[in-house]
């Protein structure tokens, strides 16, 4: 008792900081554990009250119903209604992140033009497209502009006789016979472009000419695809107005049409912004240095300026790509046959609810997922690497 | 991106444990049931019925603007076939038809508001199929309107009946038996129909004028409601003549409270009784007071006088005995509710004619 610790080189447990730093996390992830726990408890007691069925059985059952542009027989199950809406999603959700990323690019540099009606159109349409709710914009180009200045499908326009455009949608001339093979085709075509554009590469390495890649590289895709398309015997088909429907062509859906393009006009517009404050974030001597080396507006622009600033861009577009991803979703309100769509279509026919949509949420959650550890590969690709 | 992972696999497991299977469900819930709180209990123990005498009021969940069965007024009443059952309703339970408040609820969410407490009854033009039955736990009644799905057109269109639609557009309500019903139509005729499904009838309206939908399908009741108010006057569309599915319009309570559900469909029935008994809301008085037909004095809830004194019929179903009465002095009997909220639009009785006129409306014996 009289003895006092000679030297308390420890202080005691309840003061000690690494304790008390781990103590406090345990003590948080203990009350989110017991939270959540709670409400599944709630959840069980509600549902097994209720008898409301928790699993995911109802995707055996009969769809019961079919989706326009797919082919969905109403005796197939509940699952490939779902798998058909998962694609719709990924289509609607590709081609608008591709159309986006060049728009929205192009309005980028707009922003910053030195022509003044070039720059005021481009900050009109940014300023104008992303202070408006975007479902607001879907029901205006839906109700608006697909369904009142779009004509009747009597009156359809037909532009060169190539295309027809009315409210039931925009017929675009197609090709005959098996889109995959056509599709392996496009594949080689882009790879042996790019072999030659790397050929071109390593020759100009060596003698020091200009590599003129586009030069090179053009001519050989087309070569390649217009021989695959000969060889292979595909052939164009052109739509046309058969009695109230169109026939031949590929026959893109208004509700598709109208997503995709409120999609892309509305993050376009932030897209835009993203690529003006990452131009203008490249340091100024870079565009000097550009200019001293005699490099023409185009060739500072694509080859000293868009690929940094496109380092800088990377991150906040990757959260464009994912916005785009999820506001898809609003497709459901114009009758776009989408996974929300297909997940309201079967939970109001008898599928329960909760799983449905906790299904539907997890898909969701993969697609960004996916997504995001895409952007952050390429983004890994695309920082500095600093030693 | 090994964060990424990490989180998508601790959201993953917690999600896929919520939605997990029917086993662990069974084997939880007995263990979790004791320990759950006090509130959890009490709700479980409490019938519909007595929250509603708590309450003073009704939960009825109807829609706002389907013409003849439920459309809000611009002072905030709602009127229609529908909603005089909500009325009916709360004339038998609580005595007070006003005693209703109405929840207007979208088509898809109409089970899920059911199911969360959010309403007591649902009369809200809802279909009665095995699948709903089963699966939204919800128990379906008396039906108060049989109807069948048919196809409305413009009337230059030069459609005559549903075979000659090849290849047609049809649009209809999102989440209902009307998209199941069309794509069946489409594959037994061989049509080849493109079915297009809107949550609101305001976009099936406007597609339709815009003519990008050939036809428009849903059940018959409906699209008469509609055809009659149709922008461009009711000539101008056409109803088709084939109805090709059965559709008896339902109202629905949650499964599990044998009591509430079956104060709901007496409800009904005594509507029909009372139609049957030719009572109606003018005459129920007069009858009350001078009646000496035993069975509408335990109908009307009124002592049975006998030599050994007097009783009052009370069945035992939770309700007041006079409700009957309450029922069709404040809101009248079927047939009163069909002509004044039905018979407009131009709908006839038909099936829904008492089973004395060769209808199939049949309400058993109230004694």
């Amino acid at each position: 008792m009289s003895s006092l610790p000679s030297a308390p080189t420890k202080p005691p447990l309840w003061r000690d900081i690494r304790v008390l730093r781990w103590a406090f996390q345990l003590l948080v992830l203990a009350l989110v554990i017991a939270f959540v726990y709670w409400l599944y408890g709630n959840y069980q007691t509600n549902v097994a009250r209720s008898s409301i069925p928790t699993d995911l059985r109802f995707l055996d059952n009969p769809a019961n119903f079919t989706m326009p542009g797919n082919d969905l027989d109403q005796s197939q199950p509940v699952r490939d209604a779902f798998v058909q809406g998962f694609y719709n999603t990924l289509r609607v959700s590709i081609v608008g992140i591709l159309l986006t990323t060049v728009l929205g690019t192009l309005v980028g540099i707009a922003r910053l033009s030195k022509n003044f009606m070039v720059r005021t159109f481009a900050t009109a349409y940014v300023e104008l497209i992303r202070n408006i709710p975007l479902l607001l914009l879907l029901t205006f180009m839906n109700l608006a502009v697909i369904l009142q200045t779009f004509p009747r499908i009597e009156n359809a326009w037909l532009p060169l006789n190539l295309f027809v455009i009315s409210n039931r949608g925009i017929a675009i001339p197609w090709f005959t016979g098996s889109g995959g093979i056509l599709l392996a085709v496009l594949a080689s075509a882009l790879v042996l472009t790019w072999i030659v554009v790397k050929i071109r590469g390593r020759v100009s390495d060596i003698n020091g000419k200009p590599a003129r890649g586009l030069t090179w590289g053009l001519p050989t895709f087309i070569v390649v695809m217009v021989a695959g398309w000969i060889v292979l015997g595909y052939d164009w088909v052109l739509p046309f107005v058969d009695d109230r429907a169109t026939s031949g062509g590929l026959r893109l859906d208004p509700s598709f049409f109208a997503l995709l393009v409120t999609l892309v006009v509305y993050t376009s517009s932030h897209v835009a912004e993203i690529v003006r404050g990452s131009i203008q974030a490249v340091v100024k001597g870079q565009s000097e240095a550009a200019d001293a080396l005699a490099l023409s507006g185009g060739q500072k622009m694509r080859l000293v300026i868009l690929p940094q600033a496109f380092r800088i861009a990377m991150p906040a577009l990757g959260n464009q790509f994912l916005n785009l991803i999820k506001n898809s979703s609003l497709g459901a309100t114009i009758s776009y046959f989408e996974l929300t769509q297909i997940a309201q279509i079967t939970v109001g026919n008898g599928s329960p609810a909760v799983p449905a949509f906790t299904l539907t949420l997890l898909v969701y959650l993969m697609i960004s997922l996916v997504t995001s550890v895409i952007v952050n590969i390429v983004n890994r690709r695309l920082a500095l690497v600093e030693r | 991106m090994k964060k990424n992972v990490a989180i998508m696999a601790a959201l993953a497991a917690v999600t896929l444990v919520v939605s997990g299977c029917a086993a662990t469900a069974d084997d939880t819930s007995a263990e979790t049931a004791p320990a759950t709180t006090e509130t959890v209990e009490t709700v479980a123990v409490s019938s519909v019925l007595d929250s509603v005498m708590e309450a003073g009021v009704v939960k009825c969940g109807t829609r706002d603007a389907l013409p003849g069965f439920a459309v809000l007024q611009e002072d905030g009443t709602h009127v229609g076939f529908d909603s005089d059952f909500c009325k009916a309703i709360a004339a038998a339970v609580l005595g007070d038809a006003a005693a209703v408040d109405m929840v207007d609820l979208e088509t898809a969410d109409r089970f899920t508001a059911l199911q969360n407490g959010s309403v007591d009854v649902l009369v809200r033009n809802t279909t009665w199929t095995a699948s709903r039955d089963g699966g939204e736990a919800a128990t379906f009644l008396q039906p108060t309107f049989y109807d069948g799905q048919g196809m409305m057109v413009t009337a230059d269109s030069g459609y005559g009946s549903v075979s000659d639609m090849d290849g047609a557009i049809i649009c209809v309500a999102k989440g209902t038996t009307t998209e199941g019903n069309a794509a069946l139509e489409s594959s037994r005729l061989g049509l080849d129909w493109e079915v297009r499904s809107y949550d609101e009838t305001e976009l099936i309206l406007q597609a339709f004028l815009a003519g990008q939908c050939d036809g428009w399908s849903s059940d018959v009741s409906q699209l008469t409601g509609l055809r009659s108010a149709y922008p461009d006057g009711a000539e101008a569309l056409t109803i088709l003549p084939e109805v090709f599915s059965k559709e008896p319009l339902a109202p629905a309570v949650l499964d599990g409270d044998t009591q509430w559900a079956q104060i709901v469909n007496w409800t009904i029935l005594a509507t029909i009784q009372a139609e049957e008994f030719g009572i109606t809301s003018a005459n129920v008085d007069s009858i009350a007071a001078s009646t000496e037909d035993v069975s509408i004095q335990r109908f009307l809830g009124l002592e049975l006088v006998s030599d050994d004194g007097s009783a009052v019929l009370d069945p035992g179903l939770g309700l007041p005995s006079d409700f009957a009465y309450q029922v069709v002095k404040q809101v009248g009997n079927y047939g009163e509710i069909f002509e004044r909220h039905l018979t407009p639009l131009g709908l006839e009785r038909g099936v829904n004619a008492l089973w004395t006129n060769g209808g199939v409306l049949y309400a058993p014996p109230y004694r």
